[in-house]
């Protein structure tokens, strides 16, 4: 009796302990996921959610809002300023990453395969544009093309090219592929890095067998190291192609799409659209922002369509 | 394996100075104009310094009101980084360590997000902040940038935490520690390295985060470091004073220059890690 007792005794302490313990366990789960949950619901999943319906709104932000359907999209159809942004997104989604992976895959093969003195320095010069913010690379490519004092113009005359102050962000012909440089200059370095990691967990020995049977540095690099990391290659281009149709900040800063909207990108217009200076037209920019949404699906597609996913074995 | 030097060789080693120049080269051409007149700047872009302007640095910190916008920035990125980060593992861990009901609905909700572009989403995002009157507030950016989207950091970290041994949590059950203790005393030590490269990026990601702070803070005195240069840069336009805006420019570079000398090895690491999750 007296060993049941204590055996009961212990089963209550038991249970107690582990109600106190589920209970704690509870609070800790409330407590680790209900303000990221929340916050997660509220500005993230909640705002996706809305810009469906506002994308239906004509709506300025002060006066009511009118439900008007799909007119807005009927506008944005006729619209030659969104075609004339979704033109300009297009090259830059295929020159922009077709040059970042380009410059990138054959930098970090230098940096990888040939063991110069100096190389070890550049892969950390190489990701420092990286750090710095969007304004910063933005602000010191404005100091390049300047017309009358910048560094570009002032280099071409030190060759005897005097270019009369012509400034190239200010001219509808130049300004787009002006804006290709910066986007590249700020973007290699992170690719660098990335393809050199790829690059040097190829095993040795194939390079080897290669050097063996007499293969060219050329013919080592298109049929080993390339094929070899054609994965981490995809994800880049993805990257890198999402990225230019997303990003418009530095066109923002440079030339907020002008000269007569020589530069604007969708992303862009959108915004100035909503939170330009002269009036807002939530409604509208609402709509063009779904047109993006949509763009950026069906560019993922066409790249899993044309450049499927593949797992390479060493 | 000796390499033979060829022709080749040369080319390469040049294209790869030369890509280090293009970087290099902007950077120091600024810090030396930076120390410059005006006056000097404008006859001759290529000259050097000859009576080096101190007084150019102290122009801009106080013309643009660099101390301010300092103070704006350390107060939304360290209470952002902070309060980010600690979320952020509490988070991660209790949704891949951690088994209770809903676990799996609660993860697939919050990865539902990476199909989301998100910049459909800063109208109704803009509103919202609006309505909450969270708008021209650093508190406002704070609030939005540590509970708002996560999703990367949330995976990079949940992929760390889940290659921890799993009875690390059962022995110390045993022990009678609680589920609070055996996250602060066991987990946080043993997956500092992972919270370290979250909030390495969180960092530069915060620090330069330009569009929030642009489209969020109206009023000059709540300008954060990188709206308050784009700020200047608009107004340099009618003034003309290149060599301030120059000097403006280094100082906002310190920062992530000295950022990146401290953390350049694990900035590099972390940058293949996280790019190869997504």
């Amino acid at each position: 009796m007296n060993a049941k007792m204590y055996g009961d005794e212990q089963a209550v302490r038991k249970q107690k302990g582990s109600n106190k313990a589920s209970r704690q366990r509870t609070v800790f789960l409330i407590v680790a996921i209900a303000p990221s949950l929340l916050g997660y619901l509220l500005f993230t999943l909640y705002p996706n959610l809305m810009s469906v319906y506002y994308s239906l709104l004509n709506w300025d932000g002060l006066t009511d809002a009118k439900f008007v359907g799909f007119d807005n999209y009927v506008s944005m159809v006729k619209d030659k300023f969104v075609w004339r942004a979704l033109y300009h997104n297009l090259l830059y989604m295929i020159v922009v990453p077709a040059l970042i992976v380009f410059i990138s895959l054959l930098l970090a093969y230098l940096l990888n395969n040939k063991s110069y003195k100096e190389n070890s320095i550049y892969k950390v010069i190489f990701f420092f544009t990286n750090v710095l913010s969007t304004v910063v690379v933005a602000l010191l490519w404005s100091f390049i093309y300047d017309g009358s004092f910048g560094l570009l113009n002032g280099m071409l005359e030190l060759f005897g090219m005097s270019m009369n102050d012509f400034y190239w962000l200010g001219d509808t012909r130049t300004a787009i592929w002006a804006l290709v440089i910066p986007m590249v200059w700020g973007g290699v370095g992170l690719y660098v890095v990335i393809f050199i990691n790829a690059i040097s967990s190829i095993p040795k020995s194939l390079y080897e067998a290669a050097y063996l049977e007499g293969a060219r540095p050329m013919s080592i690099l298109f049929r080993i190291t390339i094929p070899l990391i054609r994965g981490v290659i995809r994800v880049c281009v993805v990257f890198v192609i999402l990225g230019s149709i997303k990003g418009f900040e530095i066109i923002m800063i440079l030339t907020n799409g002008g000269p007569e909207g020589s530069t604007d990108v969708i992303g862009l217009y959108m915004f100035n659209l909503a939170f330009g200076k002269e009036y807002h037209n939530y409604g509208y920019a609402s709509a063009i922002g779904m047109f993006l949404f949509v763009i950026l699906v069906g560019a993922k597609l066409i790249i899993d369509k044309f450049y499927p996913e593949e797992n390479v074995e060493y | 394996m000796a390499e033979r030097r060829t022709f080749m060789d040369g080319v390469w080693r040049l294209l790869l100075l030369l890509w280090a120049i293009s970087i290099i080269f902007p950077v120091i051409w600024i810090l030396y104009q930076s120390l410059r007149t005006n006056a000097a700047f404008f006859q001759d872009i290529w000259a050097l310094p000859k009576d080096i302007q101190w007084s150019n640095y102290s122009k801009a910190w106080n013309q643009y009101k660099i101390g301010q916008s300092l103070l704006n920035t350390l107060y939304y990125v360290g209470v952002s980084l902070v309060l980010g980060t600690f979320l952020t593992t509490l988070n991660a861990y209790a949704l891949t360590r951690v088994q209770f009901r809903g676990r799996k609905l609660i993860w697939g909700l919050i990865m539902l997000s990476l199909f989301l572009p998100g910049i459909n989403a800063l109208i109704p995002q803009y509103i919202l902040m609006k309505t909450m009157h969270l708008t021209n507030s650093l508190t406002g950016l704070i609030i939005l940038d540590s509970f708002g989207e996560n999703v990367f950091f949330l995976m990079l970290l949940g992929g760390f935490l889940s290659s921890l041994p799993k009875d690390l949590e059962e022995s110390a059950f045993m022990d009678g520690a609680s589920i609070f203790q055996t996250f602060w005393r066991i987990i946080v030590p043993l997956s500092t390295p992972g919270i370290v490269t979250v909030a390495i990026f969180k960092f530069l990601g915060l620090y330069n985060n330009f569009l929030g702070p642009f489209i969020y803070l109206g009023d000059p005195s709540k300008y954060t470091i990188g709206v308050n240069m784009y700020q200047a840069n608009m107004k340099m336009q009618y003034t003309s004073d290149w060599v301030t805006m120059f000097a403006g420019v280094i100082i906002v570079m310190i920062p992530s220059i000295i950022f990146y000398v401290f953390f350049q090895r694990r900035i590099m690491e972390g940058a293949t890690m996280g790019s190869m999750k997504g």
